[in-house]
């Protein structure tokens, strides 16, 4: 039997609380997931050395949610399964241990199960009331009657299923904010003050390996109220000169910023960083592609027939129109 | 909170001084041999080694003496340092065979048709890119239909700092912008057999004594450098 490592956080007055009791999970054990909202299961095997017996950390854990503001109950067992039906079952702000899974799950109804009400209506036709009633039935004649979903119900009522706790990456907010002592009035020094929080935001997304796709930039005024720009960034990178470059734009776009003071700039999207091929003959390949962004640019803002490249068709033909041909850089 | 302070001080030195006051160190510290756009030729004496990215430079002087020669040869050599180069044309005159003769790789040369109030804009974009090693901005000859340099004058504020040199090609100076100015004068007629087959022209700046004297000839359609001349003021016809 396996030792009883998965414990079970289960909050039933605070569903708004979801994103905040993750983060304090996350914060506080290695391998947390997410069963349903303000449901939570995290996998303690390993770490009874480092952290203490998982009683222990239950209540640790317990502590911090009520920190949080949310009343939450902790249940203990073999399998994530059994460990939120104890949860479950378990009053707010206290920690149960339950090291049979079977047993505790034998005299309970069988609408703890996760299986379809057709299944339920069917299985009380067969005269079964119980988990430990329908545990009880052979394996193979489970499968053959239902079909796998159900079969897999079976296993979780023996208490045998050990689902393992799917870990999701902590949530990370990658943001960085500065305040100015004097209010900046231009663009350009605007631009230029930005560098150095665009510079911190590139080199935390090249720690966690992302590129940004979105980017939210507030800008604090003195003489007006906070200014909100929203800039989506394709191809999404994490290259600060690109990032910059987008936020130039932006700006640029407003006829009037007024006397910022200070700015927060957030990526509220991003994308696992993917690697560039550059041409192994193509010179300065990643400067081509700052080059087609500008051209992009230019194009969105001359139109069509202004950003071109050129080609010579034919050197020696008589019309100087049929010499040579003119495409759009942006198609 | 040591940031914070140093972004305030960049802020007050920006305000007092300029826009461009400051200059981050990756830009400042960047290898000369990135910075330098050398033609070679002898042109690269006149001009201080070089285009210099981060840096505007004008070439004046009256239509056909070689103004556009020697900035095809400046963008060929810009792109055989690994970069790409932007021609913004406001007179849509950009002759691709020319280009192509001066061993201008046209794949990494945009070509940009920008007039009245865009042309500043996409001068300023295109330096403010990391994208060009060269922007080379021909506004032509007003008795031709050119712009006068004048209209580039918002985008200057581009140039410090930027990782491309700014050429201007134009028949006149501009009265609002001060741009280091090379003048263009044509020097002598070639002649063969009674007929004209090119002529050789100087470039210098307005006062100073060395030019650099080049040879364009129609029957091969090249350039010859023909050096650097210390007494060319006095022979320019």
């Amino acid at each position: 039997m396996r030792d009883p490592v998965t414990l079970a956080i289960v909050v039933t007055d605070a569903p708004d609380l979801h994103g905040r009791l993750l983060a304090t999970l996350h914060a506080a054990l290695p391998r947390v997931g997410v069963l349903d909202p303000c449901a939570f299961v995290c996998d303690l095997a390993g770490t009874e050395e480092l952290l203490g017996a998982p009683t222990r950390i239950a209540r640790n854990v317990l502590a911090r949610c009520a920190r949080a503001g949310a009343r939450a109950s902790a249940g203990i067992a073999p399998t994530p399964f059994v460990a939120r039906v104890v949860a479950e079952r378990t009053p707010p702000g206290e920690v149960r241990l339950v090291d049979d899974g079977r047993a505790f799950l034998a005299p309970l109804p069988l609408d703890v199960l996760p299986v379809d009400v057709k299944v339920h209506d069917e299985l009380r036709l067969l005269g079964l009331r119980t988990v430990g009633e329908f545990a009880d039935l052979p394996r193979g004649s489970v499968f053959d009657r239902f079909g796998s979903a159900v079969a897999r119900a079976h296993a979780l009522a023996r208490g045998e299923y050990g689902d393992m706790v799917r870990a999701s990456a902590p949530p990370r907010r990658i943001r960085a904010r500065r305040a100015w002592d004097d209010a900046i009035g231009s663009r350009e020094q605007l631009v230029f003050a930005l560098r150095v929080v665009v510079d911190e935001i590139s080199g935390a997304l090249a720690r966690d390996g992302f590129a940004a796709l979105r980017l939210e930039l507030r800008l604090d005024r003195e003489d007006a109220g906070p200014l909100r720009i929203e800039r989506t960034v394709l191809p999404p990178t994490r290259e600060a000169a690109a990032l910059l470059r987008s936020l130039r734009w932006a700006l640029e776009e407003r006829s009037e910023l007024g006397l910022v003071t200070g700015c927060a700039l957030e990526v509220p999207e991003v994308e696992p960083a993917r690697g560039r091929q550059i041409g192994l003959f193509a010179p300065d390949g990643a400067r081509a592609e700052e080059a087609i962004a500008t051209a992009r640019y230019l194009r969105a803002k001359l139109g069509t027939g202004a950003v071109l490249r050129a080609r010579v068709a034919d050197e020696a033909a008589r019309l100087p129109e049929r010499a040579t041909e003119w495409v759009e850089v942006i198609a | 909170m040591a940031e914070n302070a140093l972004a305030g001080a960049i802020a007050r030195i920006e305000g007092r001084f300029g826009v461009h006051a400051l200059a981050r160190g990756s830009t400042s510290e960047r290898h000369r041999s990135e910075l330098v756009i050398a033609t070679k030729s002898s042109l690269d004496d006149v001009i201080g080694g070089g285009l210099i990215a981060g840096e505007p430079i004008a070439f004046i002087g009256p239509p056909s003496v070689g103004k556009l020669q020697l900035a095809l040869r400046a963008t060929a050599s810009a792109q055989a340092q690994g970069g790409m180069a932007a021609w913004i044309d406001p007179t849509s005159s950009f002759d691709p065979i020319a280009a192509q003769r001066a061993s201008v790789d046209l794949e990494r040369l945009i070509v940009v048709r920008a007039r009245g109030t865009h042309l500043a804009l996409a001068t300023a974009a295109a330096l403010r890119s990391e994208g060009f090693r060269l922007v080379v901005v021909d506004v032509g000859d007003r008795a031709f239909g050119g712009t006068n340099v004048d209209d580039i004058a918002p985008a200057l504020s581009a140039v410090r700092g930027s990782p491309a040199a700014l050429l201007v090609v134009a028949g006149e100076p501009g009265r609002r912008v001060a741009i280091p100015t090379f003048l263009f004068e044509r020097v002598a007629w070639e002649r063969r057999f009674d007929r004209t087959v090119g002529w050789s022209f100087a470039v210098g700046r307005a006062h100073a004594s060395d030019r650099a004297l080049f040879c364009v000839t129609s029957l091969e359609g090249t350039l010859a450098d023909l050096g650097t001349r210390p007494d060319l003021a006095q022979v320019a016809v």
